[in-house]
């Protein structure tokens, strides 16, 4: 009985900030409507994202064609309605392998997200909750970790682990970790102090339970905004170790090999450096600002 | 909580930073047209030569990537030098040789008043130690080894005359003496370690080194009073140029940026995209097919794969070598018409060997038992037919062209893995075979470059079972008759060919583009550069 009146008071904060009251369907619905016709911006980066994402788990709908057969006749041949992003050096199709990279470069963005977010996650969470001595230590390695630049400190896992989609994941996931910790522990010390939490603990709830049944769920809201913002930030960092060669070996295209590839025909053929490039680019801005949406754009938009 | 404002102008700033990074290094074309005549050569002035890699060393007889012996070859004089036209061995140090009959013992008379850098005289006790230390060297040292197999002893006979013996007979150490590979340093030089001569070396040459910083500069000052060039060069006394600045710049669109708007004054290793954009900007172009073996692949033996004659043969006929050589190189690139280039001394074609036929490799997989999967890629008992090739980051051109073998090889149902490896670490991986397939060649003016890499007595880099190979390439390397030697390089050509122990697929061209107001740089007959006789013109 204690426990469930204590569940209530635990999860009436959370329900009060996010939607105080419901509004009928019809408002929601014109109300949507006007949200999205005053943010050109932001439909057109939903759009990007859902392009990269079917891209990624159904490239053949985008592009049927073989990702890795070139056609050295063809080759170097500028943009054209044959070839929307032009060909690369061996006359294979730009845009195809654009499509086809996507998944590459994706998979690895998501796994390192999920690396950063748990394992910084759990390490926020331990030290906010807690506290003492543990906070101490846990918080001294994470500033070793952000006294590090993250590409650096992604570089040095990588030459531990080695090359490949999956190590160039897991470097950058650890080396984005740090960030997650820093906000996680200060969500949970906020929560931990909360008189519901306090109470659920007077009463002789064990500490595990309160942690995983009223700090988490409360603490993890700014913590998940943040890895959709860190996911942008991913996508560059992936692109960027495979631009430097530590990718996956050729001729899997993916986004950051593509333009490490460009680079020595740019004072000739623009395009083998700029489409990829500008899709990278085109996706970490569209993240972004998705991520500015999430935060609070929708409650304020009133 | 809202610190997400300065993080989303970071990754825009980011963003906008990959991009400009990867997609720097394009340059405004400056450099004028290049004048008729060039009159009278200038001397002074700063040669700044841009190359693609760095081999970690800067002892010529260690080292044996092209774009490091650019500058390593200015630093030491050679016993010989070699006629680029005629392939005529002429003297340069030495001043008249002698063998015996059947070339197991050379005797050198030397040219008087030669000295190295630090002052020490270049005399027969300096060549001695040169020699003896030699054999000694780690597997850095593989190219002067080879020259010197059987190597027995150095004699001195007099102050500047010494005879070399050998324990066979040994035709091509006489090529040999010609290289950078058996340049003559100091004695205190030669008996440092393998690795304090990889830092620091003092020679004889017409330049010394300046200052050496891995995998950014070798900087190179010319040498005061040297007066003993080589036979074959165009002047007498000091070199034109006061300084040599080599910078290694990795990418070549870069390198060639930085020739059209004239930060550099020669770049090495051209990719075939900037031929036109380098000619419209006034620069020379100077190419010259590199003597010795081909670029190819050879297998490692010793695995299961590259012991299978079926795999080996197929992947022969599947390569379209005028497909790669026309999509992916220079235009004064040719295909292989045998292991070795068509530059070296007694190349003999082998067309009929190395032609193109998808329907001839996959009826000789189907006999060898390699079966068609359901992906297309065949495979026997399990087993697919999968291997990697290794190949260094020496030359631009590598890694398209594999792209376009392993394409090629896709389509007869032969799945291939690249993997990119240092220039640096290839010795190692030859030595320690940790290797399938390696994509590779050796520069080199004499045709014992097919004994030094494919003997099974030697090194056997590539793990091949004896056979009747090993006894033409020993007989060639015993032949003092040209004819008969000629003869003798020709079948094992073709034994080599047949066994398809390698399968080479472009002569590797060596072209390097100067800007319009240099003159005199020229090639050696092993496609490396002597710079003695280069001068700028100044403005």
């Amino acid at each position: 009985m204690t426990e469930l009146l204590i569940h209530e008071t635990a999860a009436r904060p959370t329900t009060a900030t996010v939607s105080p009251t419901r509004e009928p369907r019809a408002v929601r619905l014109r109300r949507a409507g006007r949200f999205a016709l005053t943010r050109p911006g932001l439909v057109l980066s939903s759009l990007v994202v859902v392009l990269v994402v079917v891209s990624a788990f159904a490239p053949g709908l985008l592009a049927p064609a073989d990702p890795l057969l070139g056609v050295p006749a063809d080759k170097l041949q500028a943009p054209s309605a044959a070839h929307w992003f032009g060909t690369d050096y061996l006359g294979r199709d730009l845009y195809t392998r654009v499509v086809h990279g996507a998944a590459l470069s994706l998979q690895a963005t998501v796994i390192a997200v999920a690396v950063a977010l748990v394992l910084g996650g759990l390490i926020g969470l331990l030290a906010g909750f807690v506290g003492r001595w543990v906070d101490e230590a846990l918080m001294r390695f994470v500033d070793v970790l952000l006294a590090i630049p993250p590409l650096l400190l992604s570089l040095a896992l990588i030459t531990a682990l080695g090359y490949g989609t999956l190590n160039i994941a897991l470097a950058v996931g650890v080396a984005s970790a740090s960030s997650f910790a820093r906000v996680m522990r200060s969500e949970t010390m906020r929560v931990r102090r909360s008189t519901y939490v306090e109470a659920a603990r007077s009463v002789g709830t064990r500490w595990w339970v309160s942690l995983a049944r009223h700090v988490l769920p409360n603490a993890a809201r700014p913590v998940l905004v943040l890895a959709v913002l860190e996911f942008g930030l991913a996508v560059l960092a992936v692109s960027s170790l495979s631009f430097l060669g530590y990718g996956v070996p050729p001729p899997a295209p993916e986004w950051g090999g593509l333009v490490a590839e460009g680079r020595n025909y740019l004072a000739t053929s623009w395009w083998v450096c700029t489409m990829p490039g500008l899709t990278i680019a085109a996706t970490v801005l569209a993240v972004n600002r998705i991520s500015r949406a999430l935060d609070g754009e929708w409650g304020r938009s009133r | 909580m809202r610190p997400f404002g300065p993080r989303s102008v970071a990754a825009v700033l980011a963003a906008a930073a990959l991009l400009l990074t990867a997609c720097g290094g394009g340059g405004d074309a400056a450099t004028s047209a290049a004048g008729g005549d060039a009159g009278a050569p200038q001397p002074g002035g700063t040669l700044t030569f841009a190359v693609g890699s760095d081999a970690g060393c800067v002892d010529p007889q260690q080292v044996a990537s092209n774009d490091t012996i650019y500058s390593v070859r200015q630093l030491v004089d050679s016993l010989t030098d070699q006629d680029p036209d005629t392939g005529e061995i002429t003297p340069w140090l030495a001043e008249s040789w002698t063998s015996n009959a059947d070339a197991s013992a050379w005797t050198f008379t030397l040219r008087p008043g030669v000295t190295f850098s630090d002052g020490t005289p270049l005399d027969a006790q300096a060549v001695k130690a040169n020699f003896d230390r030699v054999p000694q060297l780690g597997v850095r040292g593989n190219l002067p080894k080879s020259y010197l197999s059987g190597y027995q002893a150095t004699t001195v006979d007099g102050p500047l005359q010494f005879t070399v013996t050998f324990g066979g007979p040994n035709v091509q150490f006489l090529q040999g003496t010609s290289t950078h590979s058996l340049g003559i340093l100091s004695p205190a030089t030669a008996a440092a370690s393998d690795d304090e001569r990889c830092a620091q070396v003092v020679g004889s040459g017409p330049f010394v080194l300046d200052s050496y910083t891995p995998n950014s500069s070798i900087v190179l000052a010319k040498r005061p009073g040297y007066a003993w060039g080589s036979s074959l060069w165009e002047h007498k006394g000091e070199a034109h140029l006061d300084r040599l600045d080599f910078q290694i710049v990795p990418e070549s669109g870069v390198r060639a940026g930085s020739l059209q708007s004239g930060e550099v004054d020669a770049i090495g290793n051209i990719g075939p995209q900037d031929e036109a954009p380098l000619q419209a900007a006034g620069a020379q172009l100077l190419a010259r097919a590199n003597p010795g073996i081909a670029f190819g692949l050879a297998f490692n033996q010793a695995r299961p794969l590259g012991a299978d004659p079926a795999v080996r043969e197929a992947v022969s006929w599947a390569i379209n070598r005028p497909e790669v050589v026309s999509a992916v190189y220079t235009s004064q690139t040719k295909p292989a018409t045998s292991v070795l280039s068509s530059t070296t001394p007694d190349h003999a074609p082998q067309d009929a060997l190395l032609g193109f036929d998808a329907a001839k490799a996959a009826s000789v997989l189907d006999a060898g038992g390699w079966a068609a999967g359901p992906d297309g890629i065949r495979a026997k008992g399990g087993q697919r037919l999968t291997f990697e090739i290794t190949y260094a980051n020496n030359a631009a051109s590598n890694k398209p062209a594999l792209e376009l073998v392993q394409q090629q090889l896709r389509a007869a149902g032969i799945e291939v893995a690249l993997a990119e490896r240092p220039i640096a670490d290839f010795a190692t991986i030859q030595q320690s075979g940790e290797f399938e397939a390696l994509w590779f060649n050796l520069t080199r003016a004499d045709p014992d470059v097919l004994r030094t890499t494919f003997s099974t007595k030697l090194a056997n880099v590539y793990r091949l079972p004896p056979g009747p190979l090993d006894d033409l390439l020993d007989g060639q390397a015993a032949a003092v008759d040209p004819a008969t030697r000629s003869d003798l390089v020709g079948q094992a050509q073709q034994q080599l060919l047949s066994d398809y122990g390698v399968v080479p697929v472009a002569e590797l061209t060596t072209t390097l583009a100067v800007g319009a107001d240099v003159h005199g740089v020229r090639y050696d007959a092993s496609s490396r550069i002597h710079l003695f006789d280069a001068w700028k013109q100044s403005a």
